[in-house]
This record gives C-alpha cells, sequence and structure tokens, in this order.
C-alpha cells in the first residue's frame, strides 16, 4: 500500500540543495561576458530631470554602457517604468550603467552630472486631502483610466472635525454601504469612535531583487527573484511588449516575497532591455538599500472608526473610513479592509469609505494579509474595548460576533465555501488556557504587567479553474510540472502530493520540474492572496485524475477487462488482466499517442497550458487537465492568536511570554510546513505591530528606516520561544482535496493578539496606532504629551 | 556628482604588525588615514562612499593590541580584543561583571565575535541624518537637521547639546565608565591615560569626534583598576528589539557597599547625550544611603534635572529617570 | 599563509617599522570568474593611490585556493564572485542579516563585513565546506535540519546553519534559550524561528552522540 502523502511530514525536495549552499537564487547566476548595471537613484522625492551629462561616466575605461528612461517602454498615468526621468519617490531609478565590474560601474554613476529640478511632494496621505495640501503628482492626486487626472480634496469642515480628533463626513472615491448604519447605532446600546493609524512598512525579503538576463538569437534568458513563476514570464514579456514564449525565465528559488515578487519585479525589466541595448549579460545586484527603496512596502492607514454593540456584544453596525497611503503608483489595500472588517464582525448594517492617496514614497504592494493584516490590528483592540465597556469575555465577544455558515459580507454579499472561526477561536482557547490565564491579567510583578491577548484574522485563501500537468515517464516515475514558484511555502511539492496519492505513488517515485520554463509549466495562478495550496491541489487532482483514467484504459487496452475494473499501487495498475509497471505503461502511452502523451489535449486547458504540454508530447503518459471541480463562495482560512506578554511600566518594552495560533484552513497537507507558516506569519505580524517602522522626514520626504537595523524586523529575541500552534483541520468540503491557503491570515492574527495584549497590560489603553515601541508605550504610560499627532503617518 | 552607495572605494591596506609600526603609519598618512579595528562601523562608513580614506591600517595583525591581562590587580584589555573574548573571561565575569554584561548587550554575537573593545569605545553616532552623508555641523557644514522642527529625531538627545544632537552608541562606555576605567592612547608622543568619562567628549568640546582621539591618535588598550572589584552591578540597556540594535537609553552602575549602605557610587547612562553621561550628583546623593525607595525616587528626578526633549524623544526622559531608580533601588 | 610575505621597507620613514606587503598582482590570476573587480585597477587615478593588487591563497574548506584580491574586497565578494562559492549569501551587505556568516577558525562572522586580506593565513568555511568532500555526507547540523524539515526559502539557511555549526562547536547542549541567542545574529524573514531552533536543538542532540 502506497504511503499516505496527505497530512505526512515530509521535506521538500529542494531541501537538500537549500542547506548545502547548491540552490541557486537569481543573483548566484552567471553568464560568459556578464557585466554588472548598477542604478542611479532620485535624490529627492519629487523631481524631473532637466538635463543630464553623461560623458564623463562614458568614456571611463570599463564602462559598457549606459540604459536610461528614454530606452525603457514609458508608461503613462500613475503606472511604474522601470526606469524615469520622473522621479516620484526618493530612490527611484533614474537612469542604469553598466561596466565590466560593479566598482566601475558604481564610480562612473558618480561621474554623471544631473541637474534634478525638485517638485512639490507629499508623503503623509492625510496631507494631500487638505484643502491646500501638496500633490505627489504634478497633475493630481486621483487618477481614473476614463477620466485621468483630478485633484480630490476633503473640506474645511472636515479637517476641522480631523484636527479635533473627531470623525469626518468626506466624499470618498470609494464608499458602499450595506443595511442602515445610522439606524443601526441609534439602536445600539455601546457605540464607539476611534482614530487608528496603522503604519506603512517595507516587505525586506531576504533576497533582495537582483536578477540577471542576456538575449540569444533573439531570445530572452532571464533569472529573475519571483513568487510566481509561469506568471512571472507573461508578465515580463507583457512589459516589454514581446511574444511570451521567446522567454526562458529561470527562477528555481526565490527568498521570499510577502507578495512584493509576485510577479517578479520591476527592476527585473532593466537587465532585460540593457543586455539587449549592451550585447551583453547583465547583473543587476541589488543591494538593501535599493530594495528599501524599489522592493515594496505595505500600505499603512489612517482611519476613523465608528462601531456599534448591542448589549450582548453583537457588534451591529461599522462606519470605517480609511485614508490609504498609495505609493507614487496606487494600492488598493483598502478594499480587503473593508471586506475584512465586515466579514470578522458581521455587523449587517455597514458604511466603507476609502481614498488611497498617491504619495511620493516607495511603492506599494500587497504584504502578506493585505488590508486584511491592518484592519484586524486595528480593530481587535477595539473589540476588546467593547467588551470592556458591556462586561465581557474577550473570547465571547469574538465568538458571538464571528461568522457560521451562512455568512455573507461585503458590497455584493460575498458567501463562503467553509469557515471555522469559532472551531479555531476555540481550540486556541483550550490549548492557550485562556479560562485559566484570566486572573493573570493585569496582574503586576514589580514594574512588570501580564496582558493577554486575541487576534481573529481571515483572508483570502484559494481559488479555481487553474491546469495541472504531469508526466509518467518510461521510468516509472511521475514527473509533476509546476508554474507556481518556489518561495519557500513548499508548495511546489505539497500541492502535488493529491496527483501522487491518486496513482498509489511513493513520494519517492515523485519528482517536481519547478523554476525554469522552458521545462514545461501549465498556467498557474500567481502566488499571492493564499491561492495556491487550495488552486493547485485541485490542479492537480485534476490532472491526477486524467493520468489515471489513462493508466487504467492503457492496462484494459494491454490486458485485457474494463478499465474501472485496474487499480494503482506502488507504481504498477493491477486488474483482471494482470499487471503492468508505471514504465510499460509510460512505453505503451507513447506508443498510443493521442491523448495518451498529449499529443490531443484537452480543448478546455488554458492557451497557456497548451504550448508547454506541447512540448512534453510524446515522453510518456500525460496528465493534463483544468480544475473544473467548480464550487460556490469564496474561499477563506482563519487564524486565532493567543498572546500573553509583559509589559515593562518603567521602559515600555513588551517581552512576549507565551503565543499560540490555530488555524482553519481545511485540510492539513504538510503538518510542520503549515506550523512555519502559522507561526511564521503571526511573528511577521508582531514585527508589524510592534519592531518594525517606517520613518520619513516630513520636511525632506526621505526616509530613514531604510536599513535592517533601522527598519528592525523582529530577530530571534524578540520572539516567543515556545510558540505553539494547531489546526482546526477540517476539510472544505468544496474541494476533492480540502486544503485552503494559510500565507495571509495569521499576519492579521499575530499583530492584533500582540496589540490587544498590550492593551490589556496598560489596563485597557488602546493606543490606536501601530508600532507599538516602547516610546510610545512609555509616553502613555508616564502621561506624557505624544511626540506625534494622532494621525501622524511615517512617524516610526 | 550623483550619488551611488554599497561598494567601497579603493584604498591603500597596510597592515602593520607592531602598535610601533601602526603609530607610525598614522603619523604619516595623517587625515587621510582610517583605523580599522573590527570594522563594523568603518565598513559602513565605506560602503556608503562618505568616509574615503586613502589608507587604511588595520590592527588586526598587532598581537600587542589583542587580549586580556592581570594589571596592577585590575586588569588590562587591549583595544583589539573582541567582545566575545571580554564576555567570556573568567575574571571579568566574576570581578567586573557589569563590563561582560554591557559587551553582550552588543548587536551579535557575529559583531562580538570581530567587534572590538577599542572599535565599540570609539564608534561613531548612528544619527541617520549625519549617517546618510548629509551636510551637518558634526560632518562640517552649519546646520544639525536632527533638530529642525519636524525632523525624526526619537534616537537622539535630551541632554549635552551642542548644535548637535546626536547620541553616543556604545554599549561598553558606561560600563567603563562605572568601574573607573582608564584608556591609554598612544601617538608618537608616547600613551597618555584619560579617565573613562573624559575619553568621550562632546559637541561644545570638538564636534567632528566622538572621543578625545585626533588623526594621529590610537586607542592601544582600557585598564580597569582594582577598585570596583566584586562591587554591586546593575546594568540595563533598553532597544527597541531584542536582537542587533543601539540602546535608546542604558544605564551602568556600580556601588561599593557596606552593610546595607552605599559606600561610593558610579552611574553612567548612554542614548542620552553625544557622549556617555556620568551622574556624579546622583552619586553623591546615594552614598550613605540603603538605596531605599525614596532615595531612588529622588536620584532617579534628580538624574533628569535639566532635561530637554526634541520633537520626538521625550519619553527618554521617564525612561532615564526610571532606569537610574531601578539601578539605585537594586542594591536596596 | 598565503603567498604574502612579512619584509622591512627601508624607503621614506617606513625603517624602523615592519608591516606586511603583499606581492603584486602581475596579471597571473587564477581567478577567471572574477567578474566583480576586474576593472578596478583601471580606477585607481581616478579615486586614490590604490593599495597593491595581491595574489593571495587562502585557506576555504581546506583547501588552499589562489586568488586575486583587492585590498578592499570583503570576503564575501571573494568568495561568491571569485571562488564560485555563492552559498555565501548577501542579504544585506551590512552585518545586519546574517546570510553571509561564515566560519574564520571556527567562529561565526559576517563575510560580508571583512576584508578578505583580513583572513590570510586563517581558515575559512563556507556552507559548501560542511558536508565530507569524499562522501558527501552532511554535518550533524545539515542532517538536522533535513530531519527536521528547516527553513522556507532559505535564503538565510547558509548563514543560519553556519552559525549552528558554530554554535554546538561551542556548546553541545544549549537550552531553547541559549540557542536563541547564538543564533541571534541572524535573520529569518519567513519568521521560520520556531523550527530554525528545533533544527538547532536536534543538531546538538545528534552531535552529542556522535
Amino acid at each position: 500500500m502506497a504511503e499516505k502523502l496527505i497530512g505526512a511530514d515530509i521535506a521538500p525536495p529542494d531541501l537538500h540543495a537549500k542547506i548545502t549552499g547548491r540552490a541557486k537564487f537569481a543573483e548566484d547566476f552567471r553568464a560568459p561576458g556578464m557585466v554588472f548595471a548598477k542604478l542611479l537613484l532620485s535624490p529627492m522625492p519629487h523631481a524631473r530631470v532637466r538635463s543630464m551629462d553623461t560623458s564623463r561616466a562614458l568614456a571611463m575605461p570599463g564602462v559598457i554602457g549606459i540604459l536610461t528612461a528614454d530606452d525603457v517602454p514609458a508608461r503613462e498615468g500613475p503606472r511604474e517604468a522601470c526606469l524615469t526621468n520622473e522621479p516620484k519617490y526618493e530612490g527611484e531609478p533614474v537612469l542604469a550603467v553598466a561596466a565590466v565590474d560593479e566598482e566601475t560601474a558604481a564610480a562612473a554613476i558618480e561621474e554623471i552630472e544631473i541637474d534634478f529640478e525638485p517638485l512639490p511632494f507629499v508623503v503623509d496621505p492625510l496631507e494631500s486631502l487638505r484643502p491646500s495640501g501638496p500633490n505627489a503628482y504634478t497633475e493630481g492626486n486621483q487618477f481614473s483610466g476614463e477620466d485621468g487626472w483630478s485633484q480630490l480634496k476633503w473640506t474645511a469642515a472636515d479637517f476641522a472635525l480631523i484636527d479635533a480628533g473627531r470623525m469626518p463626513n468626506p466624499t470618498a472615491p470609494i464608499e458602499w454601504t450595506k443595511g442602515d448604519p445610522e439606524a443601526a447605532f441609534a439602536e445600539s446600546s455601546l457605540v464607539l469612535e476611534e482614530v487608528i493609524v496603522h503604519q506603512s512598512l517595507t516587505h525586506h525579503p531576504m533576497e533582495p531583487r537582483s536578477n540577471m538576463a542576456y538575449w540569444e538569437n533573439g531570445r530572452l534568458f532571464a533569472f529573475v527573484s519571483t513568487q510566481s513563476t509561469q506568471q512571472t514570464k507573461f508578465a515580463l514579456a507583457g512589459a516589454l511588449d514581446m511574444d511570451p514564449e521567446d522567454i526562458t525565465l529561470v527562477a528555481e528559488f526565490c527568498g521570499g516575497g510577502f507578495g512584493s515578487k509576485i510577479s517578479g519585479s520591476t527592476v527585473m525589466q532593466i537587465p532585460a532591455l540593457f543586455s539587449r541595448k549592451i550585447g551583453r549579460p547583465v547583473m543587476l545586484r541589488i543591494t538593501r538599500y535599493e530594495e528599501n527603496y524599489v522592493g515594496r512596502a505595505r500600505p499603512g492607514f489612517q482611519s476613523w472608526l465608528k462601531m456599534g454593540f448591542l448589549p450582548n456584544g453583537k457588534c451591529n453596525a461599522i462606519d470605517l473610513i480609511l485614508v490609504e497611503d498609495g505609493g507614487p503608483y496606487g494600492s488598493g489595500d483598502n478594499g480587503t479592509a473593508g471586506m475584512t472588517a465586515d466579514l470578522t464582525y458581521t455587523p449587517r448594517n455597514m458604511r466603507f469609505r476609502a481614498a488611497s492617496m498617491y504619495t511620493n514614497t516607495p511603492p506599494k504592494a500587497a504584504q502578506r494579509g493585505p488590508g486584511g493584516a491592518q484592519i484586524i490590528a486595528m480593530m481587535e483592540p477595539i473589540l476588546d474595548k467593547a467588551a470592556r465597556e458591556l462586561g465581557m469575555d474577550r473570547l465571547e465577544i469574538r465568538r458571538i460576533n464571528a461568522p457560521g455558515p451562512d455568512v455573507t459580507f461585503g458590497p455584493r454579499d460575498t458567501t463562503l465555501t467553509s469557515v471555522h472561526a469559532r472551531e479555531a477561536l476555540d481550540q486556541g482557547a483550550q490549548m492557550f488556557d485562556w479560562a485559566g490565564k484570566q486572573a493573570l491579567s493585569g496582574q503586576r510583578n514589580g514594574s512588570k504587567v501580564t496582558g493577554l491577548g486575541i487576534g481573529l484574522s481571515p483572508y483570502t485563501a484559494g481559488s479555481r479553474g487553474r491546469d495541472g500537468l504531469m508526466l509518467i515517464r518510461p521510468d516509472g516515475r511521475l514527473y509533476v510540472h509546476q508554474g507556481i514558484g518556489n518561495l519557500g511555502t513548499h508548495s511546489i511539492a505539497d500541492t502535488a502530493r493529491p496527483a501522487a496519492e491518486l496513482l498509489g505513488l511513493d513520494w519517492d517515485d515523485v519528482t517536481i520540474v519547478w523554476g525554469d520554463s522552458s521545462k514545461g509549466m501549465p498556467r498557474s495562478t500567481v502566488q499571492a492572496g493564499s491561492q495556491t495550496t487550495h488552486a493547485h491541489t485541485r490542479a492537480n487532482h485534476a490532472a491526477g485524475m486524467d493520468a489515471l483514467r489513462k493508466v487504467r484504459q492503457i492496462a484494459a487496452a494491454t490486458l485485457g477487462g474494463a478499465a474501472s475494473a485496474y487499480s494503482v499501487d506502488g507504481g504498477r495498475v493491477r486488474g483482471p488482466g494482470g499487471s503492468m509497471t508505471f514504465a510499460q505503461v509510460a512505453q505503451r502511452a507513447i506508443a498510443m499517442g493521442g491523448e495518451y502523451d498529449g499529443h490531443v489535449l484537452p480543448e478546455d486547458i488554458h492557451a497557456q497550458t497548451v504550448p508547454a504540454a506541447q512540448m512534453l508530447a510524446g515522453q510518456g503518459l500525460m496528465g493534463v487537465a483544468r480544475d473544473n471541480y467548480g464550487g460556490e463562495g469564496s474561499i477563506y482560512s482563519w487564524v486565532a492568536g493567543f498572546a500573553m506578554i509583559e509589559l515593562d511600566h518603567d521602559t515600555g518594552v513588551v517581552d512576549i511570554k507565551e503565543f499560540v495560533g490555530v488555524t482553519d484552513c481545511g485540510t492539513v497537507l504538510h503538518p510542520r510546513s503549515l506550523g512555519a507558516q502559522v507561526l511564521g506569519g503571526c511573528i511577521q505580524g508582531i514585527g508589524m505591530a510592534m519592531t518594525q517602522r517606517w520613518v520619513f522626514d516630513p520636511q525632506w520626504g526621505v526616509p530613514f528606516a531604510n536599513r535592517l537595523y533601522t527598519a528592525r524586523p523582529p530577530g530571534f529575541l524578540d520572539i516567543p520561544l515556545n510558540a505553539r500552534w494547531g489546526a482546526v483541520g477540517i476539510a472544505d468540503p468544496t474541494s476533492p482535496v480540502g486544503a485552503k491557503g494559510i500565507g495571509e491570515p495569521p499576519v492579521g492574527a499575530g499583530a492584533a493578539a500582540l496589540a490587544c495584549a498590550v492593551a490589556d497590560a496598560m489596563g485597557g489603553v488602546c493606543l490606536c496606532r501601530t508600532p507599538l515601541t516602547p516610546d510610545i508605550i512609555l509616553a502613555e504610560l508616564e502621561g506624557r504629551v505624544a511626540a506625534h499627532g494622532r494621525l501622524d503617518q511615517h512617524v516610526g | 556628482m550623483a550619488k551611488i552607495r554599497d561598494m567601497i572605494p579603493a584604498f591603500e591596506l597596510l597592515q602593520p604588525t607592531t602598535i610601533e609600526a601602526a603609530i607610525d603609519l598614522l603619523d604619516e598618512h595623517r587625515s587621510g588615514a582610517w583605523v580599522l579595528a573590527g570594522g563594523l562601523d568603518s565598513f559602513d562608513w565605506f560602503k556608503d562612499r562618505i568616509k574615503r580614506p586613502s589608507a587604511v591600517i588595520d590592527l588586526g595583525g598587532i598581537p600587542e593590541l589583542t587580549g586580556i591581562r592581570d594589571a596592577e590587580g585590575g586588569l588590562e584589555i587591549g583595544a583589539m580584543t573582541t567582545l566575545t573574548s571580554i564576555v567570556r573571561h573568567p575574571r571579568i565575569r566574576s570581578e567586573y561583571s557589569i563590563v561582560a554584561d554591557a559587551a553582550e548587550h552588543v548587536a551579535t554575537p557575529q559583531i562580538r565575535n570581530q567587534g572590538t573593545m577599542g572599535g565599540n569605545l570609539a564608534q561613531d553616532t548612528r544619527c541617520w541624518y549625519y549617517r546618510s552623508g548629509w551636510p551637518c555641523y558634526r560632518a562640517g557644514g552649519n546646520t544639525c537637521y536632527a533638530s529642525a522642527p519636524q525632523a525624526m529625531n526619537r534616537e537622539h538627545c535630551i541632554m549635552g547639546r551642542s548644535r548637535c544632537v546626536a547620541v553616543n552608541p556604545s554599549d561598553t562606555a558606561p560600563a567603563l565608565i562605572a568601574v573607573d576605567a582608564k584608556m591609554i592612547v598612544e601617538n608618537t608622543s608616547g600613551p597618555k591615560v584619560y579617565d573613562a568619562e573624559d575619553f568621550f567628549i562632546g559637541p561644545s568640546i570638538d564636534i567632528t569626534r566622538m572621543t578625545v582621539m585626533k588623526p594621529r591618535d590610537l586607542l592601544t588598550r582600557v585598564h580597569i583598576p582594582a577598585a570596583w572589584a566584586n562591587a554591586e552591578f546593575y546594568y540595563e540597556k533598553v532597544r527597541d528589539r531584542g536582537s542587533w540594535d543601539f540602546q535608546l537609553v542604558s544605564i551602568a552602575a556600580a556601588f561599593r557597599m557596606s552593610g546595607g549602605t552605599i559606600e561610593e557610587a558610579r552611574i553612567a547612562v548612554n542614548g542620552v547625550a553625544p557622549y556617555p553621561v556620568r551622574l556624579d550628583a546622583v552619586e553623591r546623593l546615594v552614598a550613605g544611603t540603603s538605596g531605599d525607595e525614596a532615595t531612588a525616587n529622588r536620584a532617579g528626578d534628580l538624574a533628569i534635572a535639566g532635561a530637554r526633549a526634541l520633537r520626538h524623544n521625550d519619553y527618554k526622559i521617564p525612561m532615564m529617570r526610571n532606569l537610574v531608580r531601578r539601578a539605585v533601588g537594586s542594591v536596596a | 599563509m598565503g603567498q604574502e610575505e612579512t619584509v622591512g621597507v627601508s624607503e621614506h620613514s617606513f625603517t624602523r617599522r615592519t608591516f606586511i606587503k603583499g606581492v603584486i598582482a602581475t596579471g597571473a590570476t587564477t581567478s577567471s570568474a572574477g567578474y566583480l573587480f576586474r576593472g578596478s585597477s583601471l580606477l585607481g587615478a581616478a579615486t586614490y593611490q590604490t593599495a597593491t593588487e595581491r595574489l593571495i591563497t587562502l585557506t576555504v574548506n581546506g583547501q588552499a585556493r589562489r586568488v586575486d584580491v583587492l585590498p578592499h574586497e570583503t570576503l564575501a565578494m571573494t568568495l561568491r564572485y571569485k571562488l564560485g562559492l555563492t552559498g555565501t549569501k548577501l542579504g544585506c551587505d551590512r552585518a545586519e542579516c546574517g546570510a553571509c556568516t561564515v566560519l574564520i577558525d571556527g567562529v561565526n562572522q559576517y563575510g560580508c563585513s571583512m576584508l578578505t586580506h583580513q583572513v590570510r593565513g586563517r581558515s575559512v568555511t563556507t556552507i559548501e565546506g560542511l558536508e565530507n568532500p569524499d562522501t558527501g555526507e552532511l554535518s550533524v547540523v545539515q542532517k538536522a535540519v533535513m530531519e527536521e524539515g528547516g527553513f522556507q526559502c532559505a535564503f538565510c539557511a547558509p548563514g543560519f546553519i553556519m552559525s549552528m555549526e558554530a554554535l554546538i562547536a561551542e556548546n553541545p547542549n544549549p537550552t531553547r534559550e541559549e540557542a536563541a541567542h547564538a543564533l541571534s545574529g541572524n535573520l529569518c524573514r519567513c519568521a521560520d524561528y520556531h523550527k530554525i531552533l528545533n533544527c538547532a536543538m536536534r543538531a546538538a542532540e545528534l552531535a552529542r552522540a556522535v
């Protein structure tokens, strides 16, 4: 009997390469004749190049060439080009110089004379809404495809309220209402009105977005760092306006992305364009300092929240206004934020307004739990406040408000395939001993006060309709071709498990093919929104079913009897006519041709899968299929986080003593890897709420937390060493595998549990901002005047 | 000239094998020379292409600069001794544990394995305006960006400002002040001995330097006298992040006790001024007391007398007061 | 020691002292992969009188490697771009993330933040040097990581593993807190700290059993 793969701890097949130094990340590739590019970054938050003199640089021995904005595809409106003559944030790449070595390239950059005309800039999104506030673009601060540029300003009356610490009543480009919030607030027994700020913060994956490229006979070979291999090939083709089938994209390993490398990066265009221009392979090594700029950042929010509650703790109305830091090229985290608020607290009456404002700060992008993580970190402490006012247990108020299976949420009454948020809360409460620990809440030991907190966090966790592609080759092994990227979640291996199980194979008989588009990749998801596990267990299940059908049919055709009477196990197919090895089946498939070896393909597979399948045709038995399992409703996973901290009232320092994270993410595919996702995501959230920061000097518009030691992602001494995790483990009924994604929701859970625990250790005082650093905690505890305004953004 | 970072500009690397040779090289190259100890501060400056010495004098090959020796009943720590060696040294751990404690709070294991006693004491400030190459007073310009009305200065000073508001970042500095250490600085004119607290200078003395050392000087060793061996010590460093961080405020205190009474105290605080601050008045206040709560409170209040916040660092005032209270109260 | 020699220099005011002077590289370098600094001698006139280029011998993973190293070149760059040892990663190049951690005479240090000329005559171990060169057998740390399914994206893995090697050599019986402290100079942005700590504890266990 073949081993059970789903639910087993199996190390991914690339682990050996990762721990011996053999794993090649983008910067580890070399090509003959390779030269090095260095970037000239904008020294100002918003400027226009009036003139430049590159003659001295180009005359330097060893300098090969220069790539300027004139050499790269221009982008209209607020869209990002890889090089620009009108930089919109400090650090935006203006030009690149290639030389035989980096040192020459760097020295050449210093020889370039550029005259920048400084332009007005804005780093605080709210400032751009003030009646006479600055705009990030000379053309305005709002853009729409139909109407072009416009200017959105709130009224003096709005700002009179804002500056008085009250909720304004502004017009907003994004607005939806459901139910009757005003009537519901009137019926509420408790209405809380809060001003909350969530910081922006850089992703800072360990691997900066270095990449290398060269051309050979009109074909582009690109070595990039990306979360999603197959889709990145198409993204790069789109950016360069070329045929995707003329690109070989290599991305075997990705040193973290967290949303910042979903389809590679903008800077990956530079070596591609540069190498075409100069006829030499070009390596662009992105440094950490550069990554701070050209890497991405999570958009922060400035917000006003009104929340109404019935006497039993049920939230019956929400009024939420978000101002989002859109960076120079826009961001839409506010949409998921509004949806997440409605889903998590099920108010039935909600008004949502949002404005995403362009700012002259590094570009924003999805960051693990985009929108959701911020809003959960912002709203969970308010739920605690309601519980305190109503005299309720904080676990109970979450149970009461958490959605059940019949939930509808958001402006379009979205439904869910499955939801077990309450089960996650209950399991977490039991593991953490929430009830038993209540006595510790607020307990003082010298200057240290214990605080407890819970964070309940949902996020999207799947999608449907992708393709699976695999071969049983004449060596009898199953080769699962994965177009998804290898960003550290182990999903390149784990999502292949359903196919191997269907085919009765041991894991040792399975080879995962990934990381190189020339090897043949099916249409895949971008690895974002935690879609991969759900989408590709389904796609590989479908392709596995297709392979299984073909194996049985070949056995029946070869050995006699009905195909349905044949079964597979241990690399053999057995039935009334005897048995065959998979090696024999693969040979028969090639001999039979047609659909069996991929010469005839299903009509419903995606056009992007076809060339890959055609390339592999004739090499074995092909399993290829689209995920047609269907299903109604959105797919969401949940994490409930529980934290116990000690807050030192003398110093404002937080010490996390205990942490538990429990997830509802359907069937557990790979427990150890799931634990890493749950706890790793929670710790990222703890970093987001506590240690990390994003700091701008408002006068000069430049960032200062641009190094790791100033951006402060959490290290080993900032985390609980005995954290535990659990999973509800109830299969999602709409997937044949039952597994949902998990990447996103832990971030909000970790951040919120921490924020709630800090408030608990302060006697219920919610600071309503992140990061919760010792300075702002201590200022509050000591009754000092806060150093920042309530709505100040980017003050770290 | 456009700016770029992250490539070290070329320099001549000189690797003397004796102190004498190092001092001669310094004398020869003067302001063009840069002394490389562990290098962790230096490489930052080089990679930012802000400091561009013509000659880098690597002290790593001078055996006499490395090691911890018994000296005059106390200890002598060679300037090139790694912080890890200090953390692990049995006599430091038992008799001067505050020095080991402070050294162990520096950054990370790898940095302690390479960073040196001398480097930790002589390192430059971390003011991010200055470190970004902005032409401030300290960099030879005529303004201080960090004290501008809107400036981001939560990590800057609350006392001792004089045009510049940067703070000294050293973790070991206050501990060495607390044990009355002496710094031995040599140049071609011979050695000079400085009390630890005088080794560090503020901007009112010289705004471009953190210590008394001028371009031709070399810190060769630190002497820890026997006087404070086995005293009651208190060290605490408050930082944003447990891993790899400079202090927001740190405190080092030594108390010589007689029965339950403080006979004599040394208290130094860092992160609050451009130099580590010795709290003489507080030391006098607590002498003769038991470090009781009332004394500790008075000590805390006295410590912050005259402290003045910038826009974003008011929190340092109560933080410093609380740390002084805690340090004094630790002996009660 | 490498090819460098210690000589007395009798010119200018150098008469009384000794210092290490390297042999000038004359282009006889064996480093065909030396992309990064290849043209830098061209820059001497543009900046300062550069120090002499040197052809030195480094001991890396037990092998003597001849390599042309500029005075201002960091070890991580030499390893990655001249010796082909790309297992040592550059995550920050500023001694802040630990991805470049290597062992110098068995001690874990940041390869990005030391000059290659500072490790002449010392033994450098990189991630590539941990396997038994003859049998391919993994080190106990690597075995432990395999057993525990360690790391997510693993860009940090080589550096963490080198720090684990240093940890178990120094303290074969660490508590979880001690292990975390010893590994606190390495960052993991996936924040897979829990599993990494399990790997370290398992490595210590395996090392004790050897």
